[in-house]
């Protein structure tokens, strides 16, 4: 706490009067800061950019440029053929990709909305952390949903356009209600996280000068603070925040129609919906994690706002949603193996001995065995490199989970003259693209937008004061919201 | 309520959708198109949209099936079988349907070349075709006739008979034809065997349409033997054209080809014992039957057989059961029984058994092919001893001239022969190559002949159906490049050159030849068609794809004979040492011996082993996991003459014993789509012949050795599905 | 004003299927095939199908649209091939699964000959229908095979194609990024079916043939109208050796397989 001293007169005195020895209750930050003084910290995180910075923006973006948009414009001008798709894996890691991005983006909103809804209050920090998570990811799952199509210059055609020979679009498809499902969700979750950036936009427009608060002036929307205005904006955010959810569960639910909705065995299952939304949430909650840890580290001042008291709330949820996900897997295997299909028996020997048995093997390890073992330990959960590490291994074992239902299910199918392994060759290096440009994104958001709703944390602060009741330090908690 | 906002979405989407798109397909590749140049000025015979049939005959085998050819605005489009021509009846095979892309093929001989003998490359010294047929004339006039040699593909067409006649009138020595099929067909061997047994040198017909039971000795008949698409529709009447009786096959052989899948047993045996187990069948059935074993299978030792040739006493019993109490039983020789050191003596035995059970003559037995029309004689092709005998003359300089003309022995013929070093030993030779095959491009001159679609003629058949057939051939398009048909250039060689050879072709063109050879079917009324002259009889010849009798011919053949003859097989499986293995060659079931530079035959999976494009060993996989060796390890093959490498195939229906490799790939010339692709397995077979002056191909001894590289082969199959491959097989 | 919407017209689901019977349909002997490829190399040639050379092929990216499988039962030395060879293309099933999942209408039902479509021009390349597919018989173009640099020759500067010229004009040439599939030689039903109609007549039984019956030297695989009775088809379909593929996932397909013996 040492740096923010000069921040915080007093605010160690406060924690030392308020708080008992490693009170899980820190993340209310019974240690108020002042208003202008807490603006000045975020402010300061974004500005402070070190020439680190510089040189992991500039390894990202040649990364995109390379990886992303040569490779992508590469495999335009060439074909598919560069990728590893084939008969019978005509998905690839493409479609990885997708669904990967897609259950990364579930974080935000589940952060950001339930965890609002709920009211719980360790979210503040880095709700707009997660909501970005949110926006970008999508953005890579678009990306990786375009990449994969053969003719991605005629992608169009899947809107309705008006046309001459009355040609729509078929409503019967999967693909196309995933297309509108996640056009909703880009559109929807934009609108929340943008919803909540106005105060904190308002406030950096305040405190900049130059191109800065040109920038900050158009997308503040002239947010005064007015009492109307704050009023108008929690409608808006309340409102978006109960209809963001079901768009949320059902967007990846959809996501899991493309796949269970189809006659090939492994894939055809009804307990997909709420598998998938719940896998997403999964590796959400891991990315969400790292960020948190990368954040932590590497911004100044973030050891203020993001404390170990949250990740060891964070780690809680973890652990909670890798119970959900490991009932969700037995429930899908079992069914599956039960139901003696010669087909699926087939698959299920498939991943249990084939070539990628690893990844199926390293995918329960990940995410259910691993999590179960050590989340339960307090000192990993408020460790932050732990729970990041945990949370990595969870995307890992997240991605292998997304591997396997996609390439590595398409090898079996009905017709075993055409078992064939997928083997992806251009797919690495637009995986490594979306990941490069994923981070690139946040890095610039990094520099640009405040990644701590300051006014939440005010806001927060303001509701849990501490009083003292008889002996004991009690925190209040007020119906501000 | 929700169906409003996600109206509002599309619309907000279709503005962002309609700008998207207007980005992508300007830099979407969409302008790259396939052109179809129309002509220029259209003939008269054709009308827009409207496709032109033309009847020929297929010239991808010898066999002779009749096509007929779509063309549209002067292209050919598509091969379709003639339902008129009795060999084939309307249907093709594969290299059949793929010879358009011999005719298309982007690498062929486009211009009469002076080649130099600068092999790889084809030479671009373009000569014209007044300085061609002046070479040829000039060859042939100018050297002594006993040192001029033709070498011909195996087809018995109007280019041979136009030679022979040109040979017979110089005093040269006959034409040879020639090719890797009749190689590995040892059809020597089975007209010499007809010849002692039936009385008659010809290929026999089998009719095992009619059989109930067919006993196939290696005989591939389903694949290339002899007339593939007969046979095959053959084998179909066989199983399902009578009610209530499906015929049953059996087929003894060491691996299982395409054929042997087909039949009901397959069983395997040491190559070279097909003639005793053929002697050992007689001896039981005649038992059976109750007659006492006449001569021919009187001093047979079953036990013994059973022992040499690793078929349990069981399999034989059983088998001779089903032929003694069969009806219509039927035993029929292949190319591997017959190409061994003992072949002459297997045929004998093989056709004494159909003998035995006295179905000469008969349906459902063993007939004499009758000949095509306008022969007189059975020609058959040269077997591998007069291929020697030639390259021994060419290597001692007794040949001056060499043309060469529909074979390519550079690749057909074992390297042992040496027909390399023959090559370099003959003064001049000129090659007529359509493509630029190893041959031409060893050549000293390349007169391209056209393309068979582009070119006229006859093919006469010589088996796979009891009637005589004479298939005709015509252009179906213009010649797409600068050649000339080889039969003009010798007409006009022969006339520049004047004095005899003038008179022996006194023609003014090829088509003008062609008709003074079929004039004399006019006379005849049992025929196809009937013309009354030979304008007429002509261009019906070409509607209808050629002249065949209208009924099948029946011949009476005596059995006695052929029981009378004391038959004595030698094993010629001898026994073999440690990692020693007996070879299998066998002439790839899609690519035939010409086809690997049509890329769609290449294509084409092989339908035992379904690789694509490449060739392989097949190797028993038990054999492989007691040598270490993987599927697609690559392996030498070393005989005492030479050696192969090719990637192993774990095959799991091969004798222990013996490997299997299929002939076709290996080329080093031969266009893009042949060139340095797998590997030729005549590299290490041996000069050794069987009586009839066959190569003893089969059974050959090799060692296996591992080269430590691994080259995967490309296969239709999944590895997974069929064999298990990191699923359910064995760790 | 009552408006009526056929659901079967618009393939809604759960609503009645077509008639069980279909229309065109295919009986394949396993007892004869063969396993000669000579259907594979008609159908390539009629159909205008790409080769994609030695390491796409392995790979899975073979265009046939026809294949045959083979698998082996038992071991060496009573190793066979289980049941025969197996033509497999497509079904052209009557309750298709590749049909509803296409996001752009590419896979559309034939009202008229109830065959499966494939509409090139339309297709976006998502490859679900073959993912669908549960007789894997679609093939998709991962590239432009036909123009590949390498199968031309360099004439006065500029590229050609020699084996350009032996395109069937009847069938479209599909450039890279669309699926494609077996459709019953579709130009020859309809050219049939033009000529018949000029003579004022029906199309009659065997009067015209799929190029890979054509060709068949067993004559294995018989085409006709499966609706009628008495046609060839309907009589080789119906003797009782017919089985057809994955029938318990009602997909209704047209295409019998008549076992072995």
């Amino acid at each position: 706490m040492a740096v923010l001293s000069k921040y915080l007169p007093g605010a160690k005195k406060a924690r030392e009067d308020h708080f008992e020895k490693d009170d899980p209750r820190q993340y209310l930050m019974h240690d108020p800061i002042p208003r202008g003084q807490m603006n000045e910290m975020v402010m300061e995180s974004m500005h402070a950019t070190s020439w680190k910075f510089w040189m992991v923006f500039g390894i990202l973006s040649v990364l995109v440029a390379v990886c992303f948009f040569y490779a992508w414009g590469y495999m335009i001008a060439e074909g598919l053929w560069v990728a590893g798709v084939m008969r019978p894996a005509y998905w690839g890691i493409f479609l990885v990709n997708t669904v990967f991005w897609i259950g990364i983006s579930h974080a935000g909103t589940f952060i950001s909305a339930i965890l609002r809804v709920f009211k719980a209050e360790f979210r503040r920090p880095f709700t707009r952390a997660a909501e970005l998570m949110t926006t970008f990811g999508l953005i890579q799952a678009g990306a990786s949903i375009f990449m994969h199509l053969g003719r991605v210059w005629l992608s169009y055609w899947m809107f309705p356009l008006p046309n001459q020979r009355e040609l729509w679009p078929n409503f019967h498809s999967p693909l196309m209600w995933d297309l509108l499902a996640i056009t909703t969700y880009v559109l929807g979750s934009t609108m929340y996280l943008y919803l909540p950036l106005i105060p904190d936009l308002a406030m950096a427009r305040d405190r900049s000068t130059g191109w800065r608060k040109t920038f900050y002036r158009i997308l503040a929307l002239g947010f005064r603070g007015t009492e109307g205005e704050w009023r108008h904006l929690h409608t808006a955010m309340n409102f978006f925040a109960f209809a963001i959810i079901p768009v949320m569960f059902s967007v990846h639910t959809i996501v899991s129609w493309d796949f269970a909705m189809a006659m090939r065995p492994g894939w055809s299952s009804s307990v997909f919906g709420p598998y998938f939304v719940l896998g997403a949430l999964h590796s959400g909650m891991g990315a969400v994690a790292i960020v948190l840890f990368i954040m932590r580290y590497t911004m100044k001042h973030m050891d203020y706002f993001i404390r170990k008291e949250h990740f060891d709330a964070l780690g809680k949820l973890m652990m909670m949603v890798s119970f959900t996900y490991a009932y969700f897997i037995f429930n899908d295997y079992i069914i599956q193996w039960y139901g003696g299909n010669l087909a699926t028996d087939n698959l299920l020997h498939w991943l249990e001995e084939g070539p990628m048995s690893w990844m199926f093997y390293q995918m329960i390890l990940f995410n259910i065995v691993i999590p179960f073992a050590v989340l339960w330990i307090p000192k990993v959960r408020q460790t932050p490199w732990l729970l990041a590490i945990v949370g990595l291994l969870i995307n890992i074992g997240m991605y292998w989970e997304r591997y396997i239902i996609i390439p590595v299910m398409l090898t079996i199918n009905n017709m075993p003259f055409t078992w064939k392994l997928y083997e992806p060759r251009i797919e690495i290096y637009l995986t490594i693209g979306t990941f490069a440009l994923f981070l690139l994104f946040y890095m610039a958001a990094s520099r640009l937008i405040p990644l701590i709703p300051v006014w939440e944390v005010q806001e927060g602060q303001m509701a849990h004061t501490m009083r003292k009741i008889g002996k004991a330090n009690v925190s209040t908690i007020s119906d501000f919201e | 309520m929700s169906e409003k906002i996600t109206r509002r979405n599309f619309l907000k989407l279709t503005t962002a959708g309609a700008a998207t798109a207007a980005i992508m397909t300007g830099c979407g590749p969409a302008s790259r198109y396939v052109t179809r140049e129309p002509y220029v000025k259209m003939p008269e015979y054709t009308y827009n949209g409207l496709s032109t049939y033309y009847a020929t005959t297929c010239r991808e085998c010898a066999a002779g099936c009749g096509i007929i050819v779509r063309t549209m605005q002067g292209r050919a489009i598509k091969v379709e079988g003639n339902p008129q021509n009795p060999i084939n009846l309307g249907k093709t095979c594969a290299r059949g349907q793929a010879t358009l892309h011999g005719l298309y093929n982007p690498d062929r001989v486009e211009n009469p070349v002076r080649q130099g003998r600068s092999a790889p490359q084809l030479s671009t010294a373009q000569v014209s075709w007044d300085e061609a047929i002046q070479t040829v004339s000039d060859a042939l006039s100018k050297t002594n006739a006993s040192e001029v040699a033709f070498l011909m593909g195996t087809a018995p067409d109007h280019l041979f008979d136009l030679v022979s006649d040109l040979t017979d009138a110089i005093g040269a020595p006959a034409p040879l034809r020639f090719s890797a099929l009749s190689m590995f067909e040892a059809r020597a061997t089975l007209s010499k065997a007809a010849e002692d047994l039936l009385g008659q040198a010809g290929l026999p017909f089998f009719d095992i349409s009619n059989a109930d039971v067919v006993v196939s000795f290696g005989a591939n008949f389903l694949e290339t033997w002899l007339s593939p698409v007969a046979y095959t529709r053959g084998y179909a009447k066989m199983r399902r054209s009578r009610p209530r009786t499906r015929g049953y096959m059996v087929h003894f052989e060491t691996q299982m080809s395409q054929t042997a899948a087909k039949a009901d047993e397959w069983i395997p045996l040491l190559p070279g014992t097909e003639g005793l187990v053929a002697l050992a069948l007689g001896k039981l059935v005649a038992q059976l039957r109750g007659i006492s074993a006449p001569r021919a299978f009187a001093s047979v030792n079953v036990q013994q057989v059973v022992e040499t040739s690793g078929v349990s006493m069981e399999q034989l019993t059983r088998v001779a059961e089903l032929i003694a109490e069969s009806h219509a039983p039927i035993a029929i020789p292949g190319g591997q029984a017959l190409g061994q050191s003992n072949g002459l003596a297997a045929a004998e035995a093989i056709l004494a058994l159909n003998a035995l059970v006295d179905n000469f003559g008969q349906p459902g037995g063993v007939s004499l092919s009758p000949l095509a029309p306008n022969a007189g004689a059975y020609h058959r092709p040269a077997n591998a001893q007069e291929m020697s005998d030639l390259i021994a003359k060419m290597k001692s300089g007794k040949i001056k001239v060499l043309f060469i003309h529909g074979v390519n022995p550079l690749f057909e013929l074992p390297q042992s022969f040496g027909f390399a070093e023959a090559l370099h030993a003959t003064p001049t030779v000129i090659s007529f190559a359509t493509f630029p095959d190893e041959t031409a491009l060893t050549s000293d001159y390349i007169f391209p002949d056209h393309h068979g679609l582009e070119s006229w003629g006859y093919q006469r058949s010589q088996t796979g159906v009891m009637q005589s057939v004479l298939s005709g051939s015509q252009p179906v398009v213009a010649p797409n490049y600068n050649t000339r048909a080889t039969a003009d250039v010798f007409i006009e060689a022969a006339r520049l050159a004047g004095g005899k050879l003038a008179q022996a072709l006194p023609f003014a063109d090829e088509v003008e030849f062609i008709q003074s050879k079929i004039e004399n079917l006019i006379a005849r009324t049992d025929g196809s068609f009937i013309a009354p002259e030979i304008n007429a009889f002509s261009a019906y010849f070409q509607q209808h794809g050629g002249w065949w009798a209208s009924s099948a011919e029946s011949d009476s053949l005596s059995a006695a004979n052929a029981l009378g003859k004391s038959l004595n097989v030698s094993s010629a499986a001898a026994s073999i040492g440690e990692n020693e293995f007996f070879f299998l060659p066998f002439v790839s079931p899609t690519l035939g011996e010409a086809g690997a530079n049509k890329p769609w035959l290449q294509e084409l999976p092989d339908p035992t082993t379904t690789v694509m494009w490449n060739t392989w060993v097949a190797m028993n996989p038990e054999t492989a996991r007691e040598l270490g060796i993987e599927n697609d390890d690559v392996v030498r093959i070393v005989s005492e003459v030479g050696s192969v490498e090719a990637s192993v195939y774990k095959y799991p229906a091969i004798h222990p014993n013996a490997v299997a490799m299929p002939f076709g790939q290996g080329h080093t010339a031969y266009g893009r789509f042949a060139a340095g692709r797998g590997a030729n397995p005549t590299d290490v077979l041996a000069p050794s012949f069987n009586e009839a002056g066959d190569l003893a191909f089969a059974g050959m001894k090799v060692r296996i050795e591992k080269t430590g590289k691994q080259q995967p082969l490309s296969r239709l199959e999944s590895r997974i599905g069929v064999y298990g491959e990191g699923m359910y097989e064995e760790k | 004003m009552q408006m009526t919407v056929d659901l079967n017209r618009v393939g809604a689901k759960g609503a009645i299927a077509e008639a069980a019977e279909g229309k065109w349909g295919m009986s394949i002997d396993r007892d004869l095939c063969t396993g000669c490829q000579a259907c594979v190399a008609a159908c390539a040639m009629e159909n205008n199908i790409s080769f994609v050379g030695e390491e796409d092929a392995g790979y899975g990216r073979t265009q046939h649209w026809i294949r045959i499988e083979r698998f082996w039962e038992g071991a060496y030395p009573n190793v066979k091939i289980a049941g025969g060879y197996q033509p497999m293309m497509c079904q052209q099933c009557g309750h298709a699964p590749c049909e509803p999942v296409c996001p752009v209408f590419a896979t559309p039902h034939s009202d008229a000959e109830q065959l499966n479509l494939q509409v090139y021009n339309r297709c976006i390349g998502t490859r679900y229908c073959a993912n669908n597919c549960p007789y894997q018989a679609r093939s998709f173009n991962w590239r432009d095979y036909h123009t590949m640099p390498e199968r031309g020759n360099m004439v006065n500067g500029k590229l050609v194609f020699p084996l350009h010229n032996q395109f069937n004009p009847d069938v479209t040439v599909r450039r890279r990024g669309v699926m494609e599939k077996c459709t019953f030689c579709i130009q020859r039903i309809h050219k049939a079916q033009d000529k018949a109609k000029s003579e004022g007549r029906e199309v009659m039984d065997g009067e015209f043939a799929p190029a890979c019956a054509q060709a068949c030297p067993a004559d294995a695989i018989t085409f006709g109208r499966i609706d009628h009775k008495d046609s060839l088809v309907s009589q080789r379909s119906n003797e009782g050796r017919g089985v057809k593929h994955l029938e318990d996932l009602n997909t209704l397909p047209r295409v019998t397989y008549l076992k072995e013996g």
